[in-house]
C-alpha cells in the first residue's frame, strides 16, 4: 500500500540574515518535502546549509536572533507558530560533534534527560529507554559511561536519543563527517536499517556524500551564496579525482630510526618500530583509532619520551588536528617570525608559498580552517623543522578543502620537505602517499610501499581501512 | 546501616553541612571544633563506608593548612590579655593567644571533616538533580552545570595537549611562578576558543531533544526527602549543639 | 530573571568555569605547600583567579546575573568534582558573584570599561574577605596582618581578576568566535567609553 503523499514541510521564497551580517546566508529558498523521503541537502563549507536544518528545526531563529523572510510551513502550520520545544520531539535532529552532544554521564541517564524533556510519565520510561536500545542494538550499553565511547558509538547514541521521541524526521549534520570513513559507512548502514524500521522521514545536511552510497532520493545543492542551484533525483556521488601526483623523493635521507618505542608510567605504548623517510618523501600513517598512530608522531616530534637503538632526523615539524593549538600570537605574520629562525626575506617567501601574505596582519585564529592549517605550517617551516607531522588533516573537510590541501602538500614535496600524514582517508592516501606504515595495537606492521597496499585488501582490512575506490574501481553500493 | 550518609537527601545534607559550618564560625575556644571534628569521624564511621585511604590523603593538605593557621595567629594574634606561657624569638605567646590558634586550626580541621563528609558520600549527579528537584535550582542552571561536568575531561585533555604544541614551539620556559602565571594566558585563549564553540554546539543539541528550560513534571528517578534525611540532620545538628555547650564549659 | 537567557550562553559560562576550575586546580598545588609555611595569606595573591569568570562572562554576555551566575556555576562544578572544600564553596561562589556583580548593577550595565571591570574585581574581593572574615575568624589575627591580607585580595581582584579578564575577553574577540554575543555587538561603539 502506497500512502498517499503529505507534505511535511514548505519553504516559500524564504530568506535568512544574521544580525550581524550584510547579506542573507539563504536567499530565494523554496522546496517542499513529503513524508517517508530521504533527501540530501548539499554544498561547500559555509553554504549555509545547516542553517537551512536549523531553521527546520527551530533552532533558528530564536537562538540567533537572525532574520527570517518568506514563509516556513512545518506540519502545515507556520514556524513560528510553535512553542520552544513543541516540535523537537516530532523533528529529532543528530549533530556532527560526537564530542559535544551529551549532558549526562551514562546512556541510559542521556535517554531519561530527552524524555523529561517531553514530560513522559515516568512508569514509561523505562520501558521505551529498553525498547529504544533493542531496536538501535544498543543494549549492551545502557549503562556505560557515554565518554568512554568511540566517535562512532557516541553517533549512534545521540540518533538513539533522537529516536526514543518517536520522531516523525530525522534530521543530520554531517553526521559522520569526524568519522573515519570505515566507521561512517558502518553508520550509514545502520541508519538505512533504522529507516526503514520507522519509516522514519530523514533530511541530511552532507558535503561528503561519496560515502553515503544509494542511500538518499533526493538531493537539493545549495550554492556558496545560499540559493538552490539544483533540486532532483539523488544521483550517487563520484568519489573525488585528485590530480595525479608525480613522485619528488630525492636521494638523502631525513629520518631514521631503529628500536624506536615509547614507555610511559611503566606501560609500553610503542612496541620498538624501525624505518627510513627520504627528503621529498610523502609518508602516510594508518590504522585503527588507539593503534598508536599519535603516540608515534609524538613520540619523533619529541613531544614525548622515545627510547631509540638509533634515532636521527632533521628538526621535526607537528600539526595538530586542530591547528589553532600551537598559536601563541596574535597575528599571522608574528606567529611564522616567533620562533626567530628565518630572515625577513625568508619569512616573506614562505607566507608568499603558502598564500599567507593577504592575510598576515589578521588574528591566526580568526582566519578559516584551511589557513589555519597553512599558518601552523608555514609556523613549523619558518623555524626550519622540514619534516612535517600533519595529525588528521581530511578529517571534516569538504572537498574543495580537500583539493587545496592536496595541493598544498605536493608543493612542499616538491621543495623537498618531506610530509607525514596521520589520516584513515585511503583515496586522499592513495593520491598523495609513496609509502604507508602500518599500525595495529601499538606495534608497527610496516611500511609499505603505497601501490602494494592498495592491492592487498586483506591487509587493509585488518586495520580497519577501507581500500580507496579510485584505484580498486569497484562499484559500492549500500542499498 | 552504613549506607545512611550515602543515601541522605543531598540537599538537606547540603544544607545541614553548610549551617553547621556558619555555625562553627561563632566559636572562639579550642573544644568545640575539637570534638565536633572527632565526632563526625564517629559518625562517618558508623553510619558510611567511606575510603578512609583517600580521606587521608585528602586530609594532609588541611593538615598543613590548620598547621600554617596556628603559627599564623600566635605570630601575628591580635592583641590578648592572659599570662605569657613561653617566649620564643621575642614573641611573647599568652595562654589566650594559644587557645585562640589552636581554636583557629581546630576550626580548620572541623570544616575539613564536614566537607569530606559531604564530598565523600555524596554522587556528584545526584546532588545537581537534587538541587533541581528539593530546592528548585532553574534546570537551565543544572543542565548547565552538568555539561560543564561531562566536559571536563575532554577540556582537561585538551588543556595538556596545548601545552605541548607549544612547548614544541619552545614557548614554555617558565621558572618562576609569576611567568607560569602570565604563560597560562597563552592555553586559556585556545581553550576558550573552543569552549565558545562547544557551547553552542551542546545546547543545540539539549534543545533539539526538546529541552527548553521549564521545570521538569517527570523524573526518571526521583529524589525524594525521608524521614531518616530528617533524623540524620537532626544528629548532626545535635552533635553540634552538644559539641558548642560541652566546648564552652571545658573551656571554661 | 533566567528566561531571557539562551541556553548557549548558560552552558558558555558552565565550560569557562571549568577552564578556570583546571587552572585553579594547577596553583592549588603551588598554595597549599605555600600555606603550611606562610599561612593563608598564601591564598590570597591568587584569589583573583577565582572571580576572573565573572569578569569575563559579564564582558561577553552583558546581562544581569552574568557576573554571579558563572561563578555559582563555577563552584557547585567545584563541589561535583570531590573539591575538598565542600560545600561552604557553593556560598563562597555566591558571595564572590555577587561583589563583582555589585559593581556592574552600580554602574547599571552601561559601562564595560577596564574602571568597571577593575571595579568588578574589588568588588569581589571585598565582599569575599567579608566572608571570609567571618568564617575562617579573622578578628583573631593581628588588624595589621588582616590589612595586609586584605590589601593582596584586593590587587588581586583589581589586576588578575579585572585587567585579566578584561584581556582575555578581548583576545578571546579578536579570535573571532564570539560572533553573536552582546561583546562583539557593541564593541565599536564601547571602545571609546
Amino acid at each position: 500500500m502506497t500512502p498517499m503523499p503529505e507534505t511535511i514541510f514548505e519553504m516559500n521564497n524564504v530568506s535568512f540574515r544574521f544580525p550581524d551580517d550584510q547579506s542573507p546566508t539563504l536567499s530565494s529558498i523554496s522546496f517542499a518535502i513529503e513524508r517517508g523521503e530521504r533527501v540530501a541537502i548539499s554544498g561547500s563549507s559555509g553554504s549555509g546549509k545547516s542553517t537551512l536544518l536549523y531553521l527546520l528545526n527551530r533552532l533558528y531563529p530564536a537562538n540567533c536572533d537572525g532574520i527570517v523572510e518568506g514563509e516556513i510551513h512545518l506540519f502545515s502550520k507556520p514556524a513560528d507558530s510553535y512553542a520552544p520545544g513543541e516540535i523537537n520531539h516530532r523533528v529529532a535532529t543528530v549533530f556532527q560533534d560526537p564530542d559535544s552532544q551529551f549532558c549526562m554521564p551514562t546512556v541510559e541517564e542521556e535517554l531519561a534527560f530527552t524524555l523529561e524533556n517531553l514530560n513522559t510519565p515516568a512508569s514509561e520510561m523505562a520501558e521505551r529507554i529498553r525498547h529504544v536500545l533493542d531496536i538501535t542494538g544498543l543494549s549492551h550499553l545502557r549503562h556505560v559511561s557515554i565518554q568512554t565511547l568511540s566517535g562512532g558509538m557516541k553517533q549512534r547514541v545521540a540518533t538513539s536519543c533522537a529516536l526514543v521521541m518517536n520522531p516523525e524526521v530525522l534530521l543530520l549534520d554531517e553526521p559522520i563527517s569526524h568519522l573515519d570513513p570505515y566507521t561512517g559507512k558502518e553508520f550509514v548502514l545502520w541508519l538505512d536499517q533504522l529507516q526503514r524500521t520507522f519509516n522514519l522521514t530523514v533530511i541530511a545536511v552532507e558535503h561528503r556524500l561519496d560515502y553515503w552510497g544509494t542511500f538518499f532520493e533526493r538531493e537539493i545543492k545549495i550554492t556558496s551564496d545560499g540559493r538552490i542551484s539544483e533540486d532532483a533525483t539523488f544521483e550517487p556521488h563520484e568519489i573525488l579525482r585528485y590530480p595525479f601526483r608525480l613522485h619528488s623523493i630525492l636521494d638523502e635521507t631525513a629520518l631514521s630510526a631503529t628500536g624506536l618505542s615509547v614507555k610511559m608510567k611503566g606501560n609500553t605504548l610503542l612496541q620498538p618500530v624501525s624505518f627510513h623517510a627520504q627528503k621529498g618523501e610523502c609518508i602516510v600513517i594508518a590504522g585503527p583509532n588507539g593503534s598508536g598512530k599519535s603516540t608515534l608522531v609524538k613520540a619523533i616530534c619529541g613531544i614525548y619520551k622515545k627510547q631509540a637503538v638509533k634515532f636521527a632526523s632533521d628538526p621535526c615539524g607537528y600539526v595538530p588536528q586542530s591547528p589553532e593549538f600551537l598559536f601563541l600570537t596574535s597575528t599571522v605574520l608574528d606567529e611564522l617570525a616567533f620562533g626567530g629562525m628565518s630572515s625577513k626575506l625568508e619569512l616573506d617567501d614562505l607566507m608568499e608559498s603558502l598564500r599567507l601574505t593577504e592575510i598576515k596582519e589578521q588574528n591566526p585564529f580568526s582566519v578559516s580552517h584551511g589557513q589555519k592549517r597553512r599558518v601552523a605550517i608555514g609556523a613549523m617551516l619558518a623555524d626550519k623543522r622540514n619534516i612535517l607531522f600533519l595529525d588528521e588533516p581530511t578529517s571534516g573537510q569538504d572537498e574543495k578543502a580537500l583539493l587545496k590541501l592536496f595541493r598544498l602538500i605536493d608543493s612542499r614535496l616538491d621543495q623537498g620537505d618531506t610530509v607525514f600524514i596521520v589520516t584513515h582517508d585511503m583515496e586522499f592516501a592513495a593520491a598523495v602517499a609513496d609509502s604507508i606504515v602500518l599500525l595495529k595495537d601499538g606495534r608497527m606492521t610496516g611500511k609499505f610501499l603505497a601501490d602494494r597496499v592498495w592491492q592487498d585488501p586483506e591487509l587493509l582490512a585488518a586495520h580497519n581501512l577501507l581500500p580507496p575506490k579510485g584505484v580498486t574501481r569497484r562499484a559500492e553500493s549500500f542499498a | 546501616m552504613r549506607n545512611l550518609l550515602h543515601d541522605m537527601n543531598p540537599s538537606i545534607k547540603f544544607i545541614t553541612v553548610t549551617i553547621v559550618m556558619l555555625g562553627l564560625a561563632f566559636f572562639f575556644n579550642p573544644w568545640t571544633p575539637l570534638l565536633f571534628f572527632f565526632s563526625i569521624l564517629v559518625l562517618q564511621l558508623v553510619f558510611s563506608r567511606i575510603n578512609w585511604k583517600i580521606w587521608s590523603l585528602f586530609m594532609l593538605p588541611f593538615v598543613i593548612g590548620a598547621f600554617g593557621y596556628l603559627w599564623t595567629t600566635i605570630v601575628f594574634g591580635a592583641e590578648t590579655g592572659g599570662t605569657v606561657i613561653w617566649s620564643l624569638f621575642g614573641f611573647d605567646v599568652t595562654d589566650e593567644q594559644l587557645a585562640l590558634a589552636l581554636s583557629l586550626s581546630f576550626r580548620v580541621l572541623a570544616f575539613s571533616s564536614l566537607s569530606l563528609l559531604f564530598a565523600l558520600t555524596t554522587d556528584p549527579v545526584k546532588f545537581v538533580m537534587s538541587l533541581m528537584q528539593q530546592l528548585k535550582l532553574s534546570p537551565k542552571l543544572a543542565y548547565g552545570v552538568l555539561v560543564g561536568y561531562q566536559f571536563l575531561p575532554v577540556l582537561k585533555d585538551e588543556f595538556f595537549q596545548i601545552q605541548q604544541a607549544h612547548r614544541l614551539r619552545g614557548a614554555a620556559v617558565e621558572k618562576f611562578w609569576w611567568q607560569r602565571v602570565l604563560g597560562v594566558r597563552r592555553v586559556i585563549i585556545p581553550m576558550l576558543a573552543g569552549a565558545v564553540r562547544k557551547a553552542e554546539r551542546s545546547a543545540f543539541a539539549m534543545e533539539a531533544r526538546g529541552f527548553t528550560g521549564e521545570m521538569r513534571k517527570e523524573f526518571f528517578r526521583p529524589v525524594s526527602i525521608k524521614a531518616k534525611d530528617y533524623a540524620l540532620s537532626a544528629a548532626i545538628l545535635v552533635i553540634f549543639i552538644s559539641t558548642s555547650f560541652l566546648g564552652s564549659i571545658l573551656s571554661n | 530573571m533566567l528566561k531571557s537567557w539562551k541556553l548557549k550562553e548558560i552552558v558558555l559560562m558552565s565550560l569557562f568555569g571549568v577552564v578556570f576550575g583546571i587552572v585553579y586546580l594547577l596553583f592549588i598545588h603551588l598554595g597549599n605547600i605555600w600555606a603550611g609555611l606562610i599561612g593563608p595569606i598564601a591564598y590570597e595573591w591568587m584569589f583573583g583567579i577565582w572571580f576572573i569568570v565573572s569578569i569575563i562572562c559579564m564582558h561577553i554576555i552583558r546581562k544581569p546575573g552574568a557576573a554571579l551566575i558563572p561563578e555559582t556555576m563555577a563552584a557547585i562544578i567545584e563541589v561535583m568534582l570531590g573539591n575538598a572544600v565542600g560545600p561552604r564553596l557553593i556560598l563562597s561562589g555566591i558571595v564572590q558573584g555577587l561583589g563583582a556583580e555589585a559593581a556592574f548593577t552600580v554602574t547599571r550595565y552601561r559601562h564595560f570599561n577596564i574602571f568597571v571591570f577593575m571595579l568588578a574585581g574589588i568588588g569581589a574581593a571585598v565582599f569575599s574577605f567579608i566572608y571570609g572574615y567571618f568564617v575562617s575568624g579573622y578578628a583573631a589575627l593581628d588588624p595589621g596582618f588582616v590589612a595586609l591580607m586584605f590589601t593582596l585580595r584586593v590587587l588581586s581582584g583589581a589586576i588578575i581578576a579585572g585587567i585579566g579578564g578584561k584581556y582575555i575577553g578581548d583576545a578571546l574577540l579578536a579570535t573571532g568566535s564570539l560572533r553573536g554575543y552582546a561583546i562583539a555587538r557593541t564593541q565599536p561603539r564601547d571602545a571609546n567609553a
